[in-house]
């Protein structure tokens, strides 16, 4: 896209202010609200009478919603509010670095470079953010890399879907050797999301893999490192999963094998 | 600046009801785990947030799966609301629009929704005093849309209802592309005037 002028950018309060621009253009539009008092205020006044064609639109929400999203509260871990400045990562807990990395996608790059807040937080991770936050509240604690992180924005999304999915069955086993898995299994993607925790580190160089037990046989799911870590993201999707198929996990070379050759640390039942 | 803006949708806040805590002193609540406020925060939002999102959406399955995740994602990120920036609604609401959008553009979904644009303000009514009062707001905004120029107008719609692109926008109604950002823009700031949006 040709470079806007300051001016253009200027006259795109209003399609921002109604999302109706896209992600290059917003990013430029942001960096041009950091520097722009007055775009800031005419922005957050257009923001309000979006909203107010959002509540002329208000309509009953199907009422099955509200027990489903009150209980997804119940598993679904809060993010910490914005930390005024960054501390040491290696003297937090894992889980609110994962969080604090989090929140800097969320808020996007001004905040990290101590600049002023973007108006609105950056939403296109948004669902990664929930499908983080989710494996975070299950009590994912392994290390993450910020590439491992990027990585996972990309399969956020799909992971997000499962674990917010209005079917999602949330069952949790203890590995033999240590450690536990849990796995968000929905039967209407036919997907599931596993997660281990606290699994003994391997030796040498072995690492976890995840299959699909079915009547025909058993398919990888895809691996997790020598630690239990899922790669990219923090979670691990199996896809093509269905109620009477079982999730189980053996220790194998690295790379993986075609087919399980030793005896699973863990073999769970997918229950419908 | 933040006011309840959804009382004119919540059903419990006729008068000689119980007045609803602002959404803002509710979302602090929220952020510090407060599973009962948030119980009456989805009370007030979740009628807006799937009512706007069906607008956009249109397909009734995939609105309320995107509406749930909104909603979770509000009491997920509750301590990040800063109300400095906005009011609670425009928050969340903006939450919900974007979350919306991004569905619509990522999936390309043009078969999944109608091509038409304009709200519909009938459907799904069941309830009469969700309906009055959510036709009270109605006739507020259709007032002031009513007071802009058809091509602000219709702009707006399809930009916020219909979750278009300001480019498509400008191709539906065959404008240039400079045409619709001033029209959008110069819409909304008038809607604003009419409406008394305070920010």
């Amino acid at each position: 896209m040709v470079k806007t002028r300051r001016d253009d950018l200027h006259a795109l309060s209003g399609c921002y202010a109604v999302d109706a621009i896209d992600e290059t253009e917003r990013a430029d539009f942001e960096r041009h609200l950091t520097q722009c008092s007055s775009c800031t205020d005419e922005v957050r006044g257009l923001r309000e009478t979006a909203t107010r064609l959002a509540l002329a639109a208000a309509v009953p929400p199907p009422p099955a919603m509200e027990q489903r999203v009150l209980a997804a509260t119940y598993r679904t871990r809060q993010l910490p509010p914005l930390a005024k400045h960054r501390a040491d990562p290696a003297r937090r807990d894992r889980r609110w670095v994962i969080a604090a990395r989090v929140a800097r996608w969320f808020t996007g790059p001004a905040l990290a470079a101590g600049r002023r807040r973007p108006l609105m937080p950056r939403l296109a991770a948004g669902i990664a953010v929930v499908a983080v936050g989710v494996a975070v509240g299950l009590g994912i604690t392994q290390a993450a890399t910020e590439h491992q992180l990027d990585n996972a924005r990309a399969s956020g999304t799909a992971i997000a879907r499962v674990v917010t999915a209005p079917d999602a069955r949330t069952q949790t086993m203890r590995a033999s050797g240590g450690g536990t898995v849990t796995v968000v299994v929905s039967a209407r993607y036919q997907a599931a999301v596993v997660t281990s925790r606290a699994m003994p580190a391997l030796s040498g160089s072995r690492v976890y893999q995840v299959w699909v037990i079915s009547s025909s046989g058993a398919r990888s799911a895809g691996l997790l490192d020598r630690t239990g870590a899922a790669t990219p993201a923090p979670s691990l999707l199996a896809s093509k999963v269905t109620p009477g198929d079982r999730i189980g996990i053996t220790v194998e070379p690295a790379g993986g094998t075609s087919r399980p050759t030793t005896n699973p640390v863990v073999l769970m039942p997918v229950s419908a | 600046m933040s006011r309840p803006e959804t009382r004119q949708w919540q059903p419990g806040s006729g008068p000689g009801r119980e007045p609803e805590t602002d959404l803002a002193g509710l979302l602090a609540l929220v952020a510090r785990g407060d599973h009962q406020a948030f119980e009456r925060l989805y009370r007030q939002l979740a009628g807006p947030v799937y009512g706007m999102v069906r607008q956009v959406l249109r397909d009734p399955a995939q609105s309320e799966e995107v509406a749930q995740e909104v909603l979770l994602e509000v009491w997920r990120s509750a301590s990040r609301f800063d109300p400095a920036r906005g009011s609670a609604a425009s928050w969340a609401l903006t939450i919900a629009h974007r979350r919306a959008v991004d569905r619509v553009r990522s999936e390309n979904a043009s078969s999944v929704r109608e091509a038409k644009a304009a709200p519909d303000l009938t459907a799904e009514n069941d309830s009469v005093s969700e309906a009055v009062e959510a036709s009270l707001e109605r006739q507020r905004v259709g007032r002031c849309l009513d007071s802009l120029t058809e091509l602000q107008r219709e702009a707006i719609k399809l930009a916020y209802y219909g979750g278009y692109s300001y480019p498509q926008v400008a191709q539906l109604l065959g404008v240039a592309l400079g045409t619709v950002k001033t029209r959008i823009r110069d819409g909304l700031i008038r809607m604003r005037d009419c409406m008394g949006v305070a920010w």
